[in-house]
C-alpha cells in the first residue's frame, strides 16, 4: 500500500518536472515554434502506452502458458491503462495538427494505426465484459489479445506503406531525422515520467483486479453457505 | 506566444485524462472495499 | 499424416453441410450484391470515381459479409454439441481450424467470383486484363480473412452478443487486409504493376502469421 503511495507520488513529481522541462529547458522549434511542445507529452504518452499493451501481451502469452490469474489481471491493467494513454496521444495528436497542418484529423499512418491500435484494445475489453466465466474469459480474451498484438505491426505497416507517406519518425527514425540534444534529453525524460506514471497505474488498476476477484470469490462462498 | 492556449488545452486535457482514469479506479476500489465489507461481515454470521 | 486425413474428411464433411443447404453462400451472394448497390446510392460515383472507390466498396462489402458468413462456423458446432466428439475424434485440433478455414476461404472465393462480374458491370471496371492476378489478391486476401475469422468465430461463439462481437472484433484485425487489398486492387485497375508484387508479399505475410499463431494457439480456443 504504501510503497504504491510513494510511486504515485514520484510518478507525479516526474511528469510535473518533465512538463517544466518541456517549457522552459527545451528550446524552441525553429519552424512549429511554441505548438511543438506538445511533443514532448504526446510522442512520451505513445510510447507509455505501446508499453503497456506490451505489457498486456505479456500477460496473455503468460496466461496461456501458465494459468495463473495474476497474468490476467496484468492483462486487463496492461490494457486499460494503455487505452487511457492512446486516449491522450489520440487527443493531444489533433490539437498539435490543428495549428500545423490546419486540420484537426488527417489519415496520416501513425495516427489512423493508433486509433486502429486503440480499437483492438477497446475490443479487447468489450470481450471481456461478454464472458461470465473468469478463466474462460480469462483464456478467451489472453487469446484475442495475442491475435491482436501480432496484428499491430501489419496495421502499422499496411497503412505505412500504402496509405499517404508523411514525414519520418524524428525519433529513432534512421539517417537524417535528428532532434538537438537538449531537445532529445527533455523528450527522454518525458518517456520516462510517462512509464513511471504507466507503471503506478497498471499497478492501481492490478491491486483493483485482484481485490475483484477475492470479491467474487468470497460473494460465491456467501452464496453457497 | 502564438498557440499557448493549444499547447495548454493539450497537456490540460491529458492531465485530465489520466487524472479522470485515476478516480475511476478510486471510486471502483472504493466501491470494491464496501462491498467486500459486507461480504466479510455476512460471513461470519452465516457459520 | 493424420493431420492431413483428418483435414480432408473434416473439409468434406464442411463442404457436404453447406452444399446440401447452400445458406451461407446464397445469402452471402446477396448480402455482398445489396452492399455493391447501396454503397453506389450512397455516393452515386461517376465513372472514373467508381472505378477509384469501386474496389475498396468492393473490399469493404467482403468484409462484412465473411464477418456475417464466418457467425455460423463454431456456433453450429456448439448449439449441436458435436464440438467435444469432433476433439476426440482428431489427434490434432489444428486440422479443425484447417478444414474450417479451408472451407471458408473456399465458400469466400466462390462469392466473389460470382460477384466479380457485377462489380465490372455496375463499377465499370475492367477486370478481364488483370484476372490472374485479381483472382491471387483475391485468394490471398479471403484466406487472411477466413484464418483470422475462423480462430475469432471460435471465441465469440463462446461469448455472449456473439452476432454483434464477432463483426466488432474482427473488423479491426483486418484493417491490414483491407488496406493492402484494396490498394492493390485498385492499382490493377489502373495499370499500375508497382504496388503489385509488394502488396501480394504482404497479404502472403499476413496469412502466415496469424496461420501459424492459429497453429501456436488453436488448441487452447477449443478447451472446455
Amino acid at each position: 500500500m504504501s510503497k504504491r503511495i510513494i510511486l504515485g507520488a514520484v510518478a507525479i513529481l516526474l511528469v510535473i518536472a518533465a512538463a517544466y522541462a518541456a517549457f522552459f529547458i527545451a528550446p524552441e522549434e525553429r519552424t512549429m515554434g511554441l505548438i511543438q511542445r506538445i511533443f514532448y507529452f504526446h510522442v512520451a504518452s505513445a510510447w507509455a502506452g505501446f508499453s503497456a499493451f506490451f505489457l498486456c501481451f505479456l500477460g496473455n502469452l503468460l496466461y496461456v502458458w501458465r494459468r495463473d490469474q495474476k497474468y490476467d489481471w496484468l492483462a486487463v491493467s496492461g490494457a486499460e491503462v494503455g487505452l487511457a494513454f492512446t486516449t491522450v496521444v489520440l487527443i493531444t495528436g489533433p490539437i498539435w495538427a490543428h495549428p500545423v497542418w490546419g486540420i484537426w484529423w488527417t489519415w496520416d499512418a501513425r495516427l489512423t494505426s493508433t486509433f486502429v491500435l486503440w480499437l483492438l484494445y477497446v475490443s479487447y475489453l468489450l470481450l471481456r465484459t461478454l464472458v461470465e466465466e473468469p478463466d474462460r474469459r480469462a483464456l478467451l480474451s489472453s487469446l484475442f489479445g495475442i491475435f491482436a498484438f501480432l496484428d499491430v505491426p501489419l496495421v502499422f505497416g499496411a497503412i505505412r506503406w500504402w496509405r499517404t507517406q508523411h514525414p519520418q519518425p524524428v525519433i529513432m527514425g534512421g539517417q537524417g531525422s535528428g532532434l538537438d540534444p537538449t531537445m532529445k534529453s527533455v523528450f527522454f525524460f518525458s518517456a520516462l515520467a510517462m512509464h513511471v506514471l504507466m507503471i503506478f497505474l497498471v499497478a492501481e488498476r492490478y491491486a483493483l483486479e485482484k481485490m475483484q476477484t477475492e470479491t467474487d470469490f468470497l460473494a460465491r462462498e456467501v452464496e453457497a453457505q | 506566444m502564438k498557440n499557448l492556449d493549444s499547447v495548454f488545452a493539450a497537456y490540460v486535457v491529458g492531465w485530465g485524462v489520466f487524472f479522470v482514469f485515476y478516480l475511476t479506479i478510486a471510486k471502483r476500489t472504493s466501491n470494491l472495499r464496501a462491498e467486500l465489507d459486507r461480504l466479510k461481515s455476512s460471513l461470519p454470521r452465516a457459520k | 499424416m493424420s493431420l492431413f486425413s483428418n483435414t480432408a474428411v473434416l473439409l468434406s464433411k464442411e463442404l457436404r453441410t453447406e452444399f446440401r443447404s447452400r445458406e451461407l453462400l446464397t445469402t452471402t451472394v446477396v448480402f455482398i450484391l445489396v452492399v455493391l448497390i447501396l454503397f453506389s446510392f450512397a455516393i452515386s460515383p461517376t465513372t472514373e470515381e467508381s472505378r477509384e472507390f469501386g474496389p475498396g466498396l468492393l473490399w469493404l462489402a467482403i468484409l462484412f459479409a465473411a464477418s456475417l458468413m464466418l457467425q455460423p462456423c463454431f456456433l453450429r458446432e456448439q448449439s449441436n454439441d458435436t464440438l467435444s466428439s469432433l476433439r476426440l475424434a482428431v489427434s490434432d485440433p489444428f486440422s479443425i481450424f484447417l478444414a474450417k478455414l479451408i472451407a471458408n476461404t473456399l465458400f469466400l472465393l466462390l462469392t466473389e467470383l460470382i460477384m466479380l462480374p457485377f462489380f465490372a458491370l455496375f463499377y465499370n471496371v475492367p477486370i478481364l486484363p488483370e484476372i490472374h492476378w485479381l483472382v491471387l489478391v483475391l485468394f490471398l486476401g479471403s484466406l487472411g480473412i477466413s484464418v483470422a475469422g475462423t480462430a475469432l468465430s471460435a471465441i465469440s461463439a463462446q461469448a455472449r452478443m456473439r452476432e454483434l462481437l464477432l463483426p466488432l472484433l474482427l473488423l479491426p484485425l483486418l484493417t491490414p487486409v483491407l488496406v493492402v487489398s484494396a490498394t492493390v486492387t485498385v492499382s490493377l485497375f489502373e495499370r499500375e504493376p508497382i504496388v503489385k508484387g509488394k502488396g501480394i508479399a504482404f497479404l502472403a505475410v499476413f496469412d502466415v502469421v496469424f496461420l501459424t499463431a492459429l497453429w501456436l494457439f488453436g488448441e487452447y480456443l477449443l478447451e472446455e
